[in-house]
């Protein structure tokens, strides 16, 4: 068979399939609209077709299908030990995405679903119902734990109903994490103090190598200032940092670029982390053979994969040094394995 | 390779004639084949086509980067036009329900499918046929669901009496480039997950021979890691291998620290 033509790139999204049950849900017609073209497939459960056996993450990747579901039993998961609470002794991650449209290397979400597709609850609502009961005392909620909620924002305006439903409960604290470069949701709202938004920063050559489809290291940098601006309270994450031969020059110079436009004093902390996964994640990349970072020979202690100490504590130790010269330790947080 | 499932001889021959297949007597079913493809008549309901599709698949197993299409013709509503090559996206067997992943752009309509047990002479909502789900069910045991695909070609409304012989014949030969496209679509999408050539993957295996197995996992992804990170640099493994252990392992350590420097 020859390959005389080879087609074009494949639509994002070209197939939504939808739960019965939401034909009819506002958000569900909404969508419809925006992706008037796509294959509209009704399901009867969204496991159907996320959890179907004989998937292909690698293959389905550069071709992602929305699924639209109705998110059934809990919201909210506590947070991991591989995240920081900011001391909030309450603290969840929502989950009201699943799979990202991202496409990163180092991702745990590879290992962690059996589909590269993106999964969206539209009832969201239900979600701030169970955060309720917790809301008489300070609790921390991250938005964007199993996904870029800003990266589909104009798709789901989660971040918005986040941002209002913040604003009226005065013991929510939300982190919106993210390397989206689209910050139209914080332009309608007022700047919260108990709202962070996270953007993760990386080399642009590391961006090219491993985090596809997402945007470089200038729009996301445009975007910080853009947030700081508007009055929003923003850290920055180097997280995960990925150890390469060129380490020594790309990382320090990554620091010298962030803060050569972006002024110290603006931001509240800087995150500084080196790779880390939990071993059985670490298995299923391994089994997707699609990148290097699977690869790298990580110690594994306690299930959790990381650099072995020494090259851990060289990567922060190198980045500390290079940091503390535009920002004090104290405002600097570092991720390490307790040993 | 190729896999070209069809239930009728009539689906075939359009098919065998276009891609200039021969004839093979290796299995107790119809098969032709050349040098890429392979076509095999299952015959007629799920359970022929199960057991016709497994035995060929267990024969010649799928590897990474084959794929698998059953064209065929349907009976479906009167809003689908006789002649009218469908692409399927979902299957409907009783309360089950199947999805092949299509994931290249294309100009087919998709539909959904239905898959019965007889001659459908009663108007349903869907096409429908009677092997997709019984191959889709034996196909996903050796494919993932991007290698395989279901084209069916509507051939009456209902009214399956209507069919012949020599008019199933002319529906397939009237789509047979529909299905060279389908072919190369299907093949653009296929992910390569074989990093290294026979020739590396024989010297590979000899080499983990002399380590043992938690040693040889070690190894083998210190090579993946070489391999993704440096796709066009060549793999140097010809090591004398030390016949004491201790060394052995001190080998494996500098190997390890060479390939992922």
């Amino acid at each position: 068979m020859k390959h005389s033509s080879l087609p074009s790139q494949p639509k994002l999204f070209s197939h939504l399939y939808i739960e019965r049950g939401i034909l009819e849900h506002p958000q569900t017609q909404m969508i419809r609209v925006k992706f008037s073209d796509s294959q509209v497939i009704v399901i009867e459960h969204y496991k159907e077709v996320f959890n179907r056996s004989a998937q292909s993450f690698a293959a389905q990747s550069s071709a992602k299908k929305l699924i639209l579901a109705r998110k059934e039993g809990k919201f909210l998961h506590e947070g991991s030990q591989y995240s920081d609470g900011f001391g909030i002794k309450q603290f969840f991650y929502a989950s009201s995405v699943m799979g990202c449209l991202y496409d990163c290397d180092y991702c745990y979400l590879q290992g962690l679903y059996p589909s590269a597709n993106t999964v969206l609850f539209v009832n969201l609502e239900d979600a701030f119902e169970q955060l309720t009961p917790y809301l008489g005392e300070d609790t921390l909620v991250a938005t964007s734990y199993d996904t870029d909620t800003m990266a589909i924002e104009s798709l789901t305006h989660q971040t918005k109903s986040w941002l209002d439903f913040a604003a009226q409960n005065e013991k929510l604290h939300l982190e919106i994490r993210t390397k989206s470069a689209n910050i139209k949701a914080l332009k309608n709202n007022i700047p919260n103090d108990r709202v962070t938004l996270a953007w993760t920063l990386s080399p642009q050559e590391i961006i090219d190598r491993y985090e596809h489809a997402t945007p470089s290291l200038q729009k996301r940098l445009s975007a910080v200032r853009e947030a700081i601006q508007l009055g929003w309270k923003v850290r920055l994450c180097i997280d995960p940092v990925i150890y390469t031969e060129n380490f020594d020059s790309l990382y320090p110079q990554l620091i010298e670029t962030i803060f050569a436009t972006i002024d110290p004093e603006s931001i509240e902390h800087l995150t500084l982390g080196s790779f880390r996964m939990s071993q059985s994640h670490l298995r299923s990349l391994k089994k997707l053979r699609r990148s290097d970072v699977a690869f790298f020979p990580y110690t594994v202690k306690d299930e959790m994969a990381t650099y072995p100490e020494t090259v851990e504590s060289y990567i922060l130790e190198t980045l500390l040094a290079k940091a503390t010269q535009y920002l004090p330790q104290e405002r600097i947080r570092t991720w390490q394995r307790q040993s | 390779m190729i896999y070209l499932i069809t239930a009728l001889d009539a689906e075939a021959k359009p098919l065998w004639d276009h891609y200039r297949l021969k004839r093979d007597s290796s299995l107790p079913y119809t098969l032709y084949r050349n040098d890429e493809m392979t076509l095999l008549v299952g015959g007629i309901g799920k359970a022929n086509t199960m057991m016709a599709l497994s035995a060929l698949l267990g024969w010649r197993i799928p590897e990474t980067g084959d794929i698998l299409i059953n064209i065929g013709i349907c009976g479906a509503p009167s809003e689908y036009t006789i002649g009218e090559a469908l692409l399927i996206h979902q299957i409907f067997e009783g309360e089950r329900r199947y999805y092949p992943d299509i994931l290249y752009p294309h100009t087919l309509r998709e539909s959904s499918l239905v898959c019965i047990n007889s001659p459908q002479s009663i108007v349903r909502d869907y096409p429908v046929d009677m092997e997709s789900s019984a191959l889709f069910q034996a196909a996903s045991r050796f494919f993932k669901l991007h290698q395989m695909a279901f084209i069916k070609i509507v051939s009456d409304h209902f009214t399956p009496e209507s069919v012949t012989k020599e008019g199933a014949m002319d529906l397939v030969r009237s789509h047979v480039k529909t299905l060279d496209e389908l072919i190369r679509n299907l093949q653009s999408v296929q992910v390569d997950s074989l990093l290294f050539t026979s020739e590396e993957r024989q010297k590979i295996d000899a080499l983990k021979g002399h380590f043992t197995k938690s040693q040889g996992d070690a190894l083998e992804d210190a090579l993946n890691y070489f391999r993704l990170k440096n796709p066009e640099q060549s793999l140097k493994i010809d090591h004398d291998i030390p016949h004491s252990k201790r060394e052995r392992s001190q080998l494996l350590e500098t190997l390890i620290i060479a390939l992922t420097a």
